[in-house]
This record gives structure tokens, C-alpha cells and sequence, in this order.
């Protein structure tokens, strides 16, 4: 774990009040794993006072050598605001990487992901990190959003030689419905052997549905709000199951990467 | 506060002035330790900071049993500080002794409890645990949690009640004995000096001020507990306040805490009456803030030509 200043390299608008942000760091995040999280600093200066909880989108590495980390984000309030205007060169307070991230197990071959909205930022670095060991052929990603505007990474998916099924809620792009509708329907007629998801709390209670109907393991990246990121403030606690001791878990430590059934819903 | 560099922290300079202070029996070797419930038990910062460059190590509040904590959320951000209602989420003293004090013993810092109970009874219980191990310092009395349905601030808030529970606590307790004062009242100097009176050892404010954050779209309160307790940069004034008056109600040394984030923030403390300092909020904005302030406080006592910290302690100019 590494506190450090990360220099921004690029920070792009991608319509829609998203952005694209790529800070240089240093050696610690050359071991960072998918699904794991950073607080980063969104403006120098008082307000906001805390730092902001991002998922790794990628790491950035040229010619082997670890270079930094690219981070999706998604304007949703003052904080994230105020990240969208920082600019090339400016530096900012970085911790991690924090948490726990995805889970590969060995014979984990057909492979479906499930992305709603800013929830596609883990999932690239994922795919990319596992895309050797599963069945390209029979692995699928479930895309989902309001409307076209916010189905993102689909190039990226594409590039990577797996079938994309695109939804939204206006219909301005792919299918008219929520992701899980195709998800449901190519669990039963194929079965994956884990569904990795990320996405608002509502389709991840919906896909942690799916994956119990149709028994197939299925990993959540969720999100709670943060102070420290790394177990001191308890800030972050969620309802674990009945089954996990009905305890709360802490996102920051537990997860943000939770199998789905150690959650209640 | 200032950001660079963040990791490492900087090393005092070579020749460093003295930053000893004493609490009691204690002594730390500087100032600024770590306010409870904001540097969990320790552990989760030794990446992050040198633990032995800290005067103390203050540790989440402990109870007899474990505590399961409020609903979710918990927390949320308001202007220059957060609001919590985490509700004393602790794994109990026992787990506490058993399973995270072997690292901290490995630390050459000393490491003060934060104690919390709903009676009396319980308290003392705490106490008397906590005295029988020889790696614990001495024991913070949290008789000001806003964010617990009895016991907690209902002490705190009351000079009797607050008497009533030092003078138990005491008669179970030899090591350094702390209180820590709530805000949440009318007068404090009238509890400092009820547990004063009791035989406290010193006294540490302000824990953190009843609050309120509501969700105007929703209509709903921002916390599951409705209310929470508000710390960072915004009670810095209120606290600097508390000590002041407290400085000048009883004589026993004060640990200042609310809104440090900077040396400066701590020097006020310090000017104001405090001996030592607590770092709460701002281990979250900034994990290396801590050391950060023992340097800045290195560097003003050898910009004003000073020997040590008790030069500095409540040498308030007149306006
Ligand atoms: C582990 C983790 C990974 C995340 N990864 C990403 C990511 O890759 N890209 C991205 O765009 N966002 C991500 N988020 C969410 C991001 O942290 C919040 O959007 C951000 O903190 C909002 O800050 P703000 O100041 O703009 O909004 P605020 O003004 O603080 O809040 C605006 C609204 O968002 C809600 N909100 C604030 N923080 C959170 C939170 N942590 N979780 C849920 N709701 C919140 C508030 O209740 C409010 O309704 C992640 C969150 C977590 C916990
Ligand atoms: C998340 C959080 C948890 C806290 N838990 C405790 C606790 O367990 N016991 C206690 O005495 N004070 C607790 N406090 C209060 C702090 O120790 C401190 O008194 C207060 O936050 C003011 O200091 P600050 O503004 O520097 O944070 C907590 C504060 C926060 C923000
Ligand atoms: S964010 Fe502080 S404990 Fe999880």
C-alpha cells in the first residue's frame, strides 16, 4: 500500500459527464489486481475534505515497464466534479492499491460479466487480466445503461475477442431492457461458470438473483461510502448474509469485491 | 495542509529540539498521538506510518463485549468535516488484548485504550482489565459518544454522573487514567472539574458535536442513525475554545483534539493549553498527517528559539 502524489497525464472528457484519467505512480500499483480500489484526491484545498474511492480501470505499462493507472469516472456530485477539471501535470494525494479484488479460480473457462454504467470501470483491467484462461468463444459481456451515452469500453471488449450484448433503458442503443434480461436467458440456456459484476446496488441484487436461480458463482464489486479506505474509520459496513454470521462486512477490507451470497441484499 | 511529500514522511532535522511531553506518569516523546476510532487499532497504518515517530497511539474504543456498530450509512462529508454514527463498532477488549496488541508491542509507543460502557459496572470492569496489561499505557474514558443509545455521553454530559464513574474507574485503575470530555454541554469547565476532582490524570476534548445532514431530494437523513457526531477542520474553533476554558478551570495537563490537520492547527491547541494533541479526521484526508505535524512542530520551536513544548503550553498573548 502506497501514499503517494500521482502526476495526471491525461484527464478526458468522454461525453456524458465521463472522464478518462491516467495518473503516473509509482512501482506499488504494478501489482495491483482487478477489483481492487484507489482514494484519490479530487482537488487540493479544503472542500471536498475526503478523498474519493475509484476503481483501477487499467494499469498502463510501456514496453513492460509499470507506468500508472487509468481510472473511469462518472460526474455525480462536487467531488467528482472537481477531478473532471484537473489537468495534465497536476498532482494528486494517492493511496493504495486498497481491498480485495476478484477472484480467479482454476477451471473457470466460460466467463460472463455484467457492467451497469460507471460499473464497466473494473471489468476491462479484469478481462484483460484473465482473457488467457477463459473460452473467448463462450464468454460474454452483459453491457447496460440509461442510453447509448452510457455503454462504455465497448471497443475494449470487442478488441478482446468476446461477444457484447448491449442494453439500455431508453433504447437508444442494443436491446430495450435492463442487462439482466439477457443475462437471464443465456444463464439458462448456457450456464457460465462464474458471472462477474459491477454496477448500481439494484442490478447487482438482480444478477446475485440470476446466479443463485441458475447456481453459478457470481462475484459483486460493490460500493459504500468512504473515510479511509483502509479498515480505521468503519465507515463503510454493508449487511452480510444470514448465512456469514449476520455480521456487517467492511467494503474497504471485505471487499469491494464480495462473493454475491455473503451479501445481504 | 501540506501534501508533499506525503511517503515516506519527512525526518525531523538532524539537530531536533526536544518534543518531549508529560501526561501524568507518562511521558510521550512528542506531542501528537492518534484520536481513537480514527487510526483503527494501529495496524492498518504501519505501511503508512513510522508508528514509533508518534507520541501515542490512541486505539479504537473498546467495550467488554464486541459491538456489532450502526446501520449503514455511517458516515457522510459536510462542509470542511464528516459526520459518523459508526456506534462504537469494536471487536471487544478481549479480542483486542489476544489479537492486536502483540503488533503494537513490537512498537516502542505508548498505547492508550479508549474505553466505553453502558454502566458503571462495566467501566470499571475495563478498567480493571486494562491495568493488568503491563503493554497498555494508560486507558482513555470515553464518556462522550453522541452516536450510542445509553451509557456514552449520557457521563459525559452530567458533572455527578461523570464524578460518580471516574471515582470507580480510578479505584480499578493505577495506570494514567484520561477523560475525555463531550462538547455536547452547557458548561464544560463544570465536568472538567467534577473528574478532576475524581483523580483524573488528564483530560482529552472535544470528542465530536451531535450533527445532522438530510438528504433534500429524498427527505430522508443522510445517516441510518438520523444523527452522528461532526468532526474535522469545521469544530476547530469550538475546540480551541473548550481547551481554553478548560486550560483555565483545572490544573491538570489537557490533550487538545478537533480539526488538526496541520501543525499550525496544533500549535493552537498547544498555545490555547493543551500539552499534548489528538489527530482524528485528518488520518483519513492524509495518513502520513501525523508525522507531518511532529516535524512542523520540530521546525516552529526552532524558528521561535524555544526549548520544548511546555515553553508553549497555554502562553496565550493578550489581544
Ligand atoms: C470501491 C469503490 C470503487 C468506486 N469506483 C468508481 C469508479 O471506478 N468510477 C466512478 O465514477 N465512481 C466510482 N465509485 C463511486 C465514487 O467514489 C463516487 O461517485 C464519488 O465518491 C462521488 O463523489 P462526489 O463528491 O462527486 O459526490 P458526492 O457529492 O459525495 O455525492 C453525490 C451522490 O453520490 C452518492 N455517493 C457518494 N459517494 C458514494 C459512494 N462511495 N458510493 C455510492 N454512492 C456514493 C451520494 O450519496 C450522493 O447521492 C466507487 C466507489 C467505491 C466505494
Ligand atoms: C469515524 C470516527 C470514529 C470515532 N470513534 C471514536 C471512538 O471510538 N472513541 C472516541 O472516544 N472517539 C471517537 N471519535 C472521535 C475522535 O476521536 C475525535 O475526538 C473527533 O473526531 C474530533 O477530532 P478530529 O476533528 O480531529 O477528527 C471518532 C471520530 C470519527 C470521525
Ligand atoms: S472506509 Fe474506512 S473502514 Fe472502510
Amino acid at each position: 500500500m502506497s501514499n503517494e502524489l500521482a502526476r495526471v497525464q491525461w484527464n478526458r472528457p468522454l461525453g456524458a459527464g465521463y472522464h478518462h484519467l491516467c495518473l503516473s505512480t509509482s512501482e506499488a500499483y504494478a501489482g495491483a489486481r482487478p477489483g481492487q480500489f484507489v482514494m484519490l484526491e479530487v482537488a487540493q484545498g479544503p472542500a471536498p475534505l475526503l478523498r474519493r474511492p475509484f476503481s483501477i480501470h487499467r494499469r498502463l505499462a510501456e514496453g513492460g515497464a509499470h507506468r500508472g493507472i487509468e481510472i473511469l469516472f462518472k460526474v455525480v456530485g462536487d467531488g467528482t466534479a472537481r477531478l473532471a477539471r484537473r489537468d495534465v501535470g497536476d498532482r494528486l494525494a494517492l493511496l493504495g492499491p486498497l481491498g480485495r479484488g476478484f477472484v480467479w479460480r482454476d477451471g473457470y473457462r466460460r466467463v460472463y460479466l455484467a457492467a451497469g454504467g460507471i460499473g464497466v470501470a473494473p471489468l476491462v483491467f479484469l478481462l484483460e487480466d484473465i482473457l488467457p484462461q477463459i473460452d473467448r468463444e463462450a464468454s460474454a459481456v452483459f453491457l447496460g445503461g440509461r442510453g447509448q451515452q452510457d455503454l462504455l469500453c465497448r471497443e475494449e471488449f470487442t478488441r478482446m475477442g468476446v461477444a457484447v450484448h448491449l442494453t439500455t433503458d431508453d433504447g437508444s442503443c442494443g436491446q430495450q431492457c435492463f442487462l439482466t434480461d439477457p443475462l437471464e436467458a443465456a444463464c439458462a440456456t448456457k450456464p457460465p461458470d462464474v458471472i462477474f459484476a459491477c454496477g448500481p446496488m439494484e442490478m447487482l441484487r438482480c444478477v446475485a438473483g440470476i446466479a443463485a436461480r441458475h447456481k453459478v458463482s457470481c462475484q459483486v464489486s460493490i460500493e459504500a461510502r468512504m473515510a479511509c479506505g483502509l479498515g480505521a474509520c468503519l465507515g463503510c459496513a454493508v449487511e452480510g448474509a444470514a448465512e456469514a454470521g449476520d455480521k456487517y462486512l467492511h467494503v474497504c477490507m471485505d471487499g469491494p469485491v464480495f462473493e454475491a451470497h455473503r451479501l445481504r441484499f | 495542509m501540506t501534501l508533499e511529500p506525503t511517503c515516506p514522511p519527512p525526518a525531523p532535522p538532524a539537530a531536533s529540539p526536544d518534543l518531549h511531553v508529560r501526561i501524568g506518569s507518562l511521558t510521550l516523546r512528542n506531542p501528537v498521538m492518534t484520536a481513537s476510532g480514527t487510526f483503527g487499532y494501529g495496524g492498518e497504518f504501519r505501511d503508512l506510518v513510522d508508528l514509533e515517530g508518534l507520541g501515542a497511539i490512541v486505539v479504537k474504543g473498546l467495550s467488554l463485549k464486541p459491538a456489532r456498530g450502526n446501520p449503514p450509512p455511517r458516515i457522510v462529508e459536510t462542509p470542511c468535516g464528516m459526520l459518523n454514527a459508526i456506534g462504537l463498532e469494536n471487536i471487544g477488549v478481549e479480542a483486542f488484548i489476544r489479537t492486536r496488541l502483540p503488533l503494537l508491542r513490537k512498537v516502542a509507543t505508548p498505547v492508550v485504550t479508549n474505553l466505553y460502557g453502558t454502566t458503571e459496572e462495566e467501566y470499571a470492569a475495563l478498567a480493571g482489565i486494562i491495568d493488568a496489561e503491563a503493554d497498555i499505557a494508560a486507558a482513555e474514558l470515553n464518556i462522550s459518544c453522541p452516536n450510542v443509545t445509553c451509557g456514552g455521553m449520557a457521563f459525559g454530559v452530567n458533572a455527578q454522573a461523570a464524578a460518580s464513574l471516574v471515582r470507580s474507574v480510578r479505584r480499578r485503575l493505577t495506570k494514567p487514567l484520561i477523560v475525555k470530555l463531550s462538547p455536547n454541554v452547557t458548561d464544560i469547565t463544570a465536568i472538567a472539574r467534577a473528574v478532576a476532582a475524581e483523580g483524573a490524570d488528564a483530560i482529552s476534548l472535544i470528542n465530536t458535536i451531535t450533527g445532522m445532514a438530510i438528504d433534500v431530494e429524498t427527505r430522508r437523513p443522510q445517516l441510518a442513525n438520523i444523527t452522528g457526531g461532526l468532526s474535522g477542520p469545521a469544530i476547530r474553533p469550538i475546540a480551541v475554545r473548550m481547551v481554553w476554558q478548560v486550560a483555565g478551570a483545572v490544573d491538570l495537563p489537557i490533550i487538545g483534539i478537533g480539526g488538526i490537520l496541520t501543525a499550525a492547527d496544533a500549535l493552537q491547541f498547544i498555545i490555547a493549553g493543551a500539552t499534548a494533541v489528538q489527530v482524528g479526521t485528518a488520518n483519513f484526508i492524509n495518513p502520513a498527517a501525523t508525522l507531518e505535524i511532529v516535524h512542523g512542530l520540530a521546525a516552529y520551536l526552532t524558528r521561535h528559539g524555544l526549548a520544548g513544548i511546555p515553553d508553549l503550553v497555554g502562553r496565550l498573548e493578550r489581544p
